[in-house]
């Protein structure tokens, strides 16, 4: 059977389902409609700002918040070298780095521990029996919850900012991993088994294969929350980051500096999970998502 | 290869001392009605349900759990969605360390009609294209025994007798000793050298007798005298025995 919806043509005896062909067909309209809410709000923000409904000192223009942008990131730099002072001008790429460099190193050992644990808890009953209550009770206590321990075990400092964004990051990986691989269809398990597959070899062969679409939406989660966890893990005990910067600019109340981390945040969290689900996709593009 | 096997699910007997024998490079049709028992039969041969009693041997060695001795394709098809038809077919042999097996791919890829398709995942093929690609999946192994449980159930009528034919004429040129469970009388009588009868549940084995037709049987065959009078005595016992 060949067809060819959507001007899409099939190769003889390729079945192309509607679905997939709509999905192909829609693929530019849906970028562009992503913009236009960006634009709307952009709209608004200059209109609410050129009527004053809110003083300017709490709300900046779009051109104040992008010069700041502009001094954050291209600025001469100031040296002054004082200790405990937040600096910004010319500061941006190195917070930047400091924060990306906290949140990926975090994140790379949550997602190591996660995917191990959720293997465990998805392929062993005995471990699913072990951990399960225990795994289960430490997820469904709030993140905030963590941080007065941590503050109190390492101080107000960057070490206690990666426990939290561990923790953060880590219970998506193992929800997703376990769920994934608990959801293995019998049938492939066996096939593998009847094709010569020792069952030493299941994990790799098929468990994580079949698996890997909702591990990649778990790593996802995961990245996206590590991310936001940087903002806490920067509270205080740091001068650096842009989390930092962001404490700094509130306690001087320069709000355009505020939106600036806001921005910079927004941007390269979806920046990072675009450059996931690129990565991901040779190894996912079997699952129709 | 079966005898004496007897298999329970808690307090539901399903299977009632199957005994049963294969003549090498044959099919053995097993027929009977909806829910006796047909598919749990099958996965003891494979090996993927322990049996209560008796003994199960594939050429003298008893089945203890599935190997790649014994092949099977179910209704649903066993391929792996992430790999391609040629690796999905290679995926056996490079289990057992021969390597990506090439020349084996290629000929079955041959003999399946999927020569083009070799890169393609199997969400993109037909139903009926995804079983040709599931038997050629096992048979790369080169199983001694071929284990089909209603492999056709799930296709248009029109596809499964293309499939009967293009099965008939797949295990003429690779003979492979073959058990074929079904409920349906055509596809039992086409494919099958031998047909075995069973009960309803729990099931035994209720009559065997041979197919009195040749190795050219095909949509020309559903027509014949001889295959619609033998149909019509098969129907009376399988709806008698149910």
């Amino acid at each position: 059977m060949t067809d060819n919806l959507a001007g899409v043509a099939a190769p003889a005896g390729v079945v192309v389902t509607p679905v997939t062909a709509a999905r192909r067909g829609r693929r530019q309209p849906r970028r562009l409609l992503g913009f236009i809410i960006p634009v709307l709000v952009l709209v608004a923000w200059q209109l609410a700002w050129d009527w004053q409904l809110r003083p300017r000192t709490i709300l900046p223009s779009p051109h104040e918040v992008l010069s700041a942008a502009d001094a954050y990131f291209f600025g001469a730099r100031s040296e002054a070298g004082l200790s405990g002072v937040v600096y910004f001008k010319g500061a941006g790429w190195d917070h930047l780095a400091t924060s990306i460099t906290r949140c990926g190193e975090a994140w790379a050992i949550a997602v190591v521990v996660g995917l191990l644990l959720g293997l465990g808890l998805g392929l062993s009953p005995w471990v699913a029996d072990l951990l399960d209550p225990f795994s289960n009770a430490l997820r469904a206590v709030p993140l905030f919850a963590w941080l007065p321990l941590a503050s109190v075990w390492y101080g107000i400092n960057p070490t206690s900012g990666r426990i939290l964004i561990f923790i953060g990051a880590l219970w998506p990986v193992v929800v997703a991993t376990t769920d994934g691989v608990a959801r293995v269809p019998a049938g492939q398990i066996e096939a593998a088994r009847m094709l010569g597959t020792p069952r030493s070899r299941l994990w790799r062969r098929v468990y994580l294969p079949s698996a890997l679409p909702e591990i990649v939406t778990g790593l996802r989660l995961s990245l996206t929350l590590a991310w936001t966890c940087v903002i806490i893990a920067e509270l205080g005990g740091t001068t650096t980051g842009v989390g930092a910067m962001m404490t700094s600019a509130r306690e001087a109340g320069a709000t355009e500096q505020i939106i600036v981390g806001i921005f910079v945040f927004a941007l390269v969290g979806y920046a990072a999970d675009r450059i996931l689900r690129l990565a991901a996709r040779p190894f996912i593009s079997w699952s129709v998502t | 290869m079966a005898k004496g096997v007897c298999k329970s699910f808690g307090a539901l007997k399903v299977l009632d001392g199957i005994d049963l024998e294969v003549t090498a490079g044959r099919t053995m049709a097993l027929l009977g009605p909806s829910g006796c028992g047909k598919s749990t039969l099958l996965r003891v041969l494979a090996g993927f349900e322990a049996f209560d009693a008796g003994t199960v041997t594939v050429d003298g060695d008893p089945v203890t759990g599935p190997s790649p001795t014994r092949g099977m394709v179910a209704q649903s098809d066993t391929l792996f969605p992430w790999l391609t038809v040629g690796k999905n077919i290679g995926f056996g042999p490079r289990e057992r360390g021969e390597g990506d097996a090439a020349a084996t791919v290629s000929d079955l890829l041959g003999a399946t009609g999927l020569s083009e398709f070799a890169d393609t995942l199997p969400r993109h093929l037909s139903g009926g294209m995804r079983q040709r690609a599931a038997i050629a999946q096992v048979l790369a192994n080169k199983p001694p025994l071929l284990l089909l449980d209603e492999p056709f159930g799930a296709l248009d009528a029109q596809t499964r007798l293309r499939m009967h034919e293009w099965v008939r004429g797949l295990l003429a040129a690779r003979p492979t000793t073959t058990v074929l469970v079904t409920h349906d009388v055509d596809e039992a009588l086409l494919l099958g050298d031998q047909l075995g009868l069973l009960s309803a549940r729990p099931a035994k084995i209720v009559s065997l007798r041979k197919v009195p037709f040749g190795a050219e049987r095909g949509r020309h065959t559903l027509v014949e005298p001889a295959f619609v009078s033998l149909k019509a005595s098969v129907l009376d016992e399988v709806l008698g025995s149910s």
